[in-house]
């Protein structure tokens, strides 16, 4: 591979370097991820409620509170829906964009850049736009309203379903414009021929997307598989902003409950245990899709 | 060059379809935030002001703290960008240009590092904070932004550094050129588009970050932009005249900034997931 360099010391020399170059990056996320994590735990076996405060050691008293609150387990049911319903959403969303986009129309060149948008602005800009579209004033009640239905403007932040289903419309609006450039990208990756061949044979739009476009888009897929569903559960301020967690815990997935046991209810162990245990979840749900989900083809 | 009428008005329909999804929300908040305040209430909204107002910019800029979040968010995002820029540009030179063994593997650590969900580390990292002094300051901030930006701009980097041709390295150091002057001279500007991404992208994304700035931040005078903005949301009786020209002079950074690289951001974005 390096003919070039083929001096062992000029080699050797040249791969401490890279080392050397990489180390930052790696004693930065060390210093931040890793010793936080392990301080997590630390923190969830002690009963400690003000930080810097000496706490008394308990065991996994918090794990059994945490496992008994059942709270707690509405909060891992919702994320789990929360992470389904994104997911379902996102993708169905992503997918149309992605096969609008990969045509050609005046313009499409702006529009595969500007696509995302809702992507690269605040979460709380997001918020404000929708609040305003939402309330009871809003656009989306007067659309509602003069199509005939609704019978007159409805509070999408008030009832548990509403506020649940807008949310989770919310952030599906915010996120699938991301996905849809990946999905883009990945459809941008196969060779035209392999249409232009299917097409000859008389294949209908619909089997190619089946027989081609499907299978050779798997390790994006997987990438947005995997990442998507981490990155989804890990949505919290979008949720917060909009519901705070209501109306009567009916948005409360676990990142919220995490972040109100610590913040608002200051108790910062038994959050800790809560993270712990969603890090834990969330581990096993990784290895299971790798395990399970990867592309035949390993993409080296 | 046109399709078939057929297959061409489908297209167009959903091309409507999709600005009226993703842009129009944004024309709407933009455009009323300079109607006046009956205008903004009343109930058969109007796509266009019928009188142009900059009273709720105004307000927004001379009796808020929008100012010092403004600044206080611009400390942030040119902090997070300089040292994420410095910090992923060494570790993806190292990684993709010096054939590192073990590179996959370390790929992979910083592809997790980027899915990792950052409300796990929410608690333990405000302790850390809190043991070193570094709450309410915005120092805090930006060591944070950079573990959640750093990698992913070296995953956006990866693309841009590998389509160099290595031959003009390998030409450059049989003529005696060090690595460092590699880097400055010949790598750093062909993959120039691929840093300027990753510093867009930094900039953005600390701009945007709420959850640990609303943490990590006590007092009103270090607040940054999002947690302001949310701060206003709560506490006026919906002023929404107000929120409305708080947005748009939040998104207005973002929407310049991506006006310049918003091309190679999203070649960056996308290289990652098909490489």
């Amino acid at each position: 591979m390096l003919q070039s360099l083929s001096r062992p010391t000029a080699h050797s020399r040249r791969i401490l370097l890279g080392y050397l170059l990489v180390a930052p990056l790696l004693l930065w996320l060390a210093g931040t991820i890793l010793y936080p994590l392990l301080s997590a735990v630390l923190l969830s076996l002690q009963d400690i409620k003000i930080i810097g405060t000496p706490g008394a050691w308990v065991g996994t008293d918090n794990y059994a509170r945490a496992l008994a609150d059942s709270r707690f387990w509405q909060a891992l049911g919702r994320s789990g829906l929360w992470v389904l319903a994104n997911g379902v959403l996102q993708t169905v969303a992503a997918f149309a964009t992605a096969l609008i986009l990969n045509q050609r129309f005046p313009g499409q060149k702006m529009a595969r850049v500007w696509i995302i948008l809702s992507w690269i602005v605040p979460t709380v800009v997001v918020v404000i736009i929708w609040r305003w579209l939402l309330s009871s004033s809003g656009v989306v009640n007067y659309l509602l309203v003069s199509l005939g239905l609704l019978d007159g403007p409805m509070g999408f932040f008030s009832t548990r379903n509403s506020a649940a289903m807008s949310v989770v419309a919310i952030n599906a609006w915010r996120w699938f414009p991301f996905m849809a450039v990946m999905v883009l990208a990945g459809l941008q990756n196969i060779p035209r021929e392999l249409y232009e061949a299917a097409a000859v044979d008389g294949a209908a739009a619909v089997q190619m997307f089946f027989r081609i476009t499907l299978p050779l888009l798997q390790p994006v897929l997987f990438v947005l598989g995997l990442v998507g569903t981490l990155l989804s559960f890990n949505v919290f301020d979008i949720i917060w902003l909009l519901t705070g967690g209501g109306p009567s815990g009916a948005t409360t997935t676990l990142p919220v409950l995490i972040y109100e046991t610590a913040f608002t209810r200051y108790r910062l162990s038994q959050a800790a245990a809560i993270s712990v245990l969603s890090g834990l979840l969330l581990m096993i749900f990784a290895i299971l899709f790798i395990r399970f989900m990867s592309p035949r083809e390993e993409d080296a | 060059m046109t399709g078939p009428l057929r297959t061409r008005v489908p297209l167009l329909l959903g091309v409507a379809a999709l600005l009226l999804v993703v842009v129009a929300p944004f024309y709407y908040v933009i455009v009323s935030s300079f109607k006046t305040p009956q205008e903004i209430i009343s109930p058969v909204p109007s796509l266009f002001p019928q009188s142009w107002t900059l009273q709720h910019y105004a307000k927004l800029l001379q009796a808020s703290n929008f100012p010092t979040y403004l600044a206080n968010s611009l400390l942030v995002a040119a902090g997070t960008m300089l040292i994420c820029m410095v910090i992923s540009t060494l570790a993806a030179y190292g990684l993709y240009r010096m054939q590192l063994p073990g590179r996959e593997f370390l790929f992979r650590v910083i592809l997790v590092t980027y899915a990792f969900p950052g409300v796990l580390l929410l608690i333990p990292l405000y302790g850390m904070m809190s043991q070193v002094g570094l709450i309410d300051r915005l120092w805090a901030l930006i060591i944070v932004n950079v573990t959640f930006t750093a990698p992913f701009a070296v995953w956006m980097l990866r693309a841009f550094f590998t389509s160099i041709p290595v031959e003009i390295e390998e030409a450059a150091t049989l003529d005696g050129a060090g690595w460092l002057q590699i880097l400055a001279r010949i790598v750093l500007p062909l993959a120039l588009p691929g840093i300027a991404s990753v510093a867009i992208f930094a900039f953005i994304t600390s701009w945007t970050e709420y959850m640990f700035a609303s943490v990590l931040i006590v007092s009103e005078a270090a607040r940054t932009v999002p947690v302001g903005l949310a701060g206003i949301i709560g506490q006026y009786q919906v002023d929404w005249g107000l929120l409305l020209a708080g947005a748009t002079v939040t998104m207005l950074p973002v929407i310049l900034l991506f006006s310049f690289v918003g091309r190679s951001f999203v070649e960056g974005l996308t290289a990652g997931a098909v490489k």
